[in-house]
């Protein structure tokens, strides 16, 4: 509770939970609460602006654009929080593994993750949807796996920090088993680590969620994605220069929020500090042995 | 302390490459707002046409695997003949064409001084060792369409004398496409696969270089034989641009003719370019699998041909460009049946009562392949046919996936297609409803077209009874065959600095065309 107090002691941080929050409520409720059935055609009021009726427009095929981004929300966040779920649970283990089981899993769990990083988000997702067939959960599933070297990353190296702690070799020495270990010394540490790295990987997915949908890749047609209306938009302009603006707009916003609360998070609660002042330790003991020599 | 200081610390830094970021990305833009001179300028005053269009999947004509490759295909080789705007041959390279009395031997007898672009000779030999090639090559994608060849050979200097195992009067008709475009034999004698991204041909244009899935450049070729009529010095082809970016391209100068669809003509005429409606040949259709569900019961399929407001699709999609077409020729072609007019004019009542009456009491499901070639279209037959009771999920696959999946694999029950025409009729019918037809994905025929085919293909394409027999077929394949035809698409280009185009429906020619 004090690290929830800390977070909301951050202005930037309210900013985002209050974003992120509405965004929230519309992919909870934004189907019921649509003015419009989001996928009804008016095939007569075609690219119209702003009216009573349709507070925002209609689209190419006279749907309501309102009840569109409403509904929209809910398959553009599932699908982020899904690939982030999926990056989580495959990297936050292995990292956690890589740091306290033997140098085997170590080896092979760095290759995996440093083969990984190589493939570039949106053409892996695209092959992926392209072999196990176009859809939302493919793409996901090919997301979170590329985004789990994050996570592996974040985990690895706060436990390898954590591990050479006094009070954790004394927790061995005295005969605690790993689990008890893991469970009450590390994984209290590692956890706000890995609540920064999700809430930045869930900004990331969101983009590349977006993206695919532009791509006519993930969510099936007609359902509507922020990524998906966006696309459509752009060959509109002529009728409907300002369309893209209500998208991108929540895009924005909901990716910006999340970095804020990323930053929130880490300021709250100091995750990543001590990793970086562990990384500069060795360093600043090189440049104090050298000097001594020198001196 | 460090606890503090060190997100501060990398604050600053990320401020400060973010400052860097911006202050670098400000200094770009002001330079490329005020570079513009330095950049392409289309070709203005330069007697450059720029044309957003399209690039060939080859520039083999005998391997090019898309119909609508034969445009591009066009501005580097010449076919034996050309078509009218009626869609009768007329000549091109051969001057003149004779059937012997039989039906079963044709002599095409060339222009004298015909060359290639590299000054060798195009004479009977030539055309006859190309003709053999395309009939002949593994591989070749237009030997099916030869296959009653017997034998080609040349007769002197200018007759190409062909020989047929039946009786076929579509060879004039036949030889105005990609079947009849003749390819030098010193470029595929010495190295054939070289032709894919080196045409040697004898058309208005040579290739001078070819990037591929980038652009092609070409200069005007002397040795065309109507090279008088030709006052463009160099054609730059590009893709088909975004529609997004495609009006502001031709604007800007970075094009000066590219193609659009019904959307842009608004912006296009407000930005004061040119916009030019030409006919075409190109048709939309529904490509469906009758050997899958729930194609394969009749009634569904005659349902969903009810079922399509296709006055609505022009409206909404088109935004009132085209028109609505059920056959696969526009009026004014003359395979064109008049009977077929109104065949399957909107009527959802009739449609639900034919699923109705088929024990449909449930809505049928469907499947509806989409390569994303026009999402509105397709959103929009979607919920047509849900009002009629066929529930069709759309299913999104990658265009480039298109052709192996829906031509060659036939593993999809409903895909949204169009139809860019063929020279001959037959050759049309061949592909919508033939045993090997890539628009035909059950490959299921029909005795009665069939033998209606071969009756036109036996009569003289100048004799009285030829019209009657070809409208007939049409009205066969249409009331037999699953494929649902949708609109006629014509072709809307813009212009900026170029002169009007011919309105040839089937290709772009530019005899007469000027740049400015």
């Amino acid at each position: 509770m004090s690290t929830l107090r800390r977070l909301w002691a951050i202005p930037t941080a309210r900013f985002a939970l209050v974003v992120l929050a509405g965004v929230a409520f519309l992919a909870v409720f934004g189907s019921a609460l649509a003015p419009h059935d989001p996928l009804k055609q008016y095939t007569d009021r075609v690219l119209e602006g702003p009216s009573g009726d349709h507070l925002l427009g209609t689209d190419y095929l006279g749907r309501d654009v309102l009840s569109r981004l409403m509904a929209g929300t809910r398959l553009s966040v599932i699908g982020a929080a899904e690939a982030v779920v999926i990056g989580a649970v495959l990297g936050v283990p292995t990292g956690l593994a890589s740091a306290w089981v033997g140098p085997r899993l170590e080896w092979l769990a760095l290759r995996i993750s440093d083969t990984l990083v190589i493939l570039p988000f949106t053409v892996f997702a695209i092959a992926v949807a392209g072999t196990l067939g176009n859809g939302l959960q493919q793409a996901m599933f090919a997301i979170g796996v590329l985004i789990s070297p994050i996570f592996f990353r974040v985990t690895r190296a706060v436990a390898l920090g954590l591990r050479t702690q006094q009070y954790v070799e004394a927790a061995e020495l005295m005969g605690a088993s790993q689990w008890w270990t893991l469970r009450t010394h590390i994984w209290t540490k590692v956890l706000p680590n890995v609540a920064v790295t999700s809430a930045q990987a869930a900004g990331a997915a969101l983009l590349v969620v977006a993206s695919l949908s532009f791509l006519g890749l993930g969510v099936t047609p007609p359902a509507p994605t922020w990524g998906g209306m966006l696309a459509s938009d752009l060959g509109y302009l002529t009728q409907q220069t300002w369309a893209p603006v209500f998208p991108g707009l929540l895009m924005m916003a909901t990716v910006g929020s999340l970095n804020l609360l990323a930053d929130a998070i880490r300021d709250a609660t100091g995750a990543g500090t001590s990793a970086r002042r562990r990384r500069r330790t060795p360093a600043t003991s090189r440049k104090e042995r050298s000097g001594a020599v020198v001196s | 302390m460090t606890r503090t200081r060190t997100p501060l610390a990398a604050t600053q830094s990320r401020r400060g490459f973010l400052g860097l970021s911006l202050a670098a990305g400000l200094v770009l833009s002001l330079e490329a707002c005020g570079g513009g001179s330095s950049g392409s300028s289309g070709g203005s005053g330069t007697n450059t046409l720029t044309w957003a269009w399209q690039l060939p999947t080859t520039w083999d004509p005998v391997t090019s695997s898309a119909g609508s490759d034969v445009q591009m295909l066009a501005l580097a080789y010449d076919p034996i003949t050309a078509l009218d705007e009626q869609g009768n041959a007329v000549p091109w390279l051969a001057e003149s064409w004779a059937y012997d009395a039989a039906g079963t031997t044709v002599t095409f007898t060339l222009r004298s001084g015909l060359k290639f672009s590299d000054g060798t000779p195009l004479n009977a030999a030539a055309v006859a060792k190309s003709i053999e090639r395309g009939r002949s090559q593994d591989g070749s994608l237009i030997a099916p369409q030869m296959k009653s060849i017997k034998s080609v050979a040349a007769s002197g200097e200018l007759d190409v004398v062909i020989e047929l195992t039946e009786v076929d009067y579509q060879y004039p008709l036949l030889f105005a496409g990609k079947t009849g475009m003749v390819v030098n034999p010193a470029a595929f004698e010495k190295d054939v696969d070289a032709l894919a991204t080196q045409p040697a041909g004898s058309g208005p244009f040579a290739v001078t270089s070819y990037v591929q899935n980038d652009h092609a450049s070409l200069k005007r070729n002397p040795n065309f034989f109507a090279a008088d009529e030709i006052t463009i010095k160099a054609l730059e082809l590009y893709p088909q641009q975004d529609p997004a970016t495609v009006v502001a391209g031709v604007q800007s100068g970075q094009f000066n003719l590219a193609r659009i669809s019904g959307a842009q003509v608004e912006a296009a005429e407000a930005a004061g370019l040119d916009v030019q409606v030409i006919d075409s040949m190109f048709v939309s259709v529904l490509d469906v699998n009758a050997s899958m569900a729930p194609f394969d019961d009749p009634a569904v399929v005659e349902a969903m041909k009810f079922a399509i407001d296709r006055e609505k699709l022009k409206e909404v999609v088109g935004f009132g460009v085209g028109d609505v077409n059920y056959q696969p020729f526009p009026p004014g072609y003359v395979g064109y049946n008049e009977e077929l007019a109104d065949v399957y004019a909107y009527d959802p009542e009739k449609a639900k009562q034919l699923l109705a009456d088929a024990g449909h009491t449930s809505p049928v499901k469907a499947v509806f392949t989409s390569s994303g070639q026009s999402a509105p279209a397709v959103e929009l037959i979607q919920a047509q046919l849900k009002d009629v009771g066929i529930d069709a999920t759309i299913e999104t696959i990658p265009q480039t996936q298109h052709t192996q999946l829906v031509y060659l694999e036939h593993s999809k029950a409903l895909t949204y297609d169009g139809f860019a025409g063929r020279e001959s009729p037959v050759q049309a019918f061949q592909v919508l409803f033939g045993a090997e037809g890539l628009m035909n994905p059950a490959r299921q025929t029909d005795p009665k077209l069939e033998a209606q085919l071969e009756k036109v293909k036996q009569t003289p394409t100048d004799s009285p009874e030829y019209a009657g027999l070809l409208q007939e077929a049409t009205r066969i394949a249409v009331t037999t065959f699953p494929n649902t035809f949708l609109q006629l698409m014509p072709t809307i280009v813009i212009r900026k600095g170029v002169s009007e185009l011919p309105a040839s429906p089937s290709l772009r020619r530019f005899e007469g065309v000027t740049v400015s």
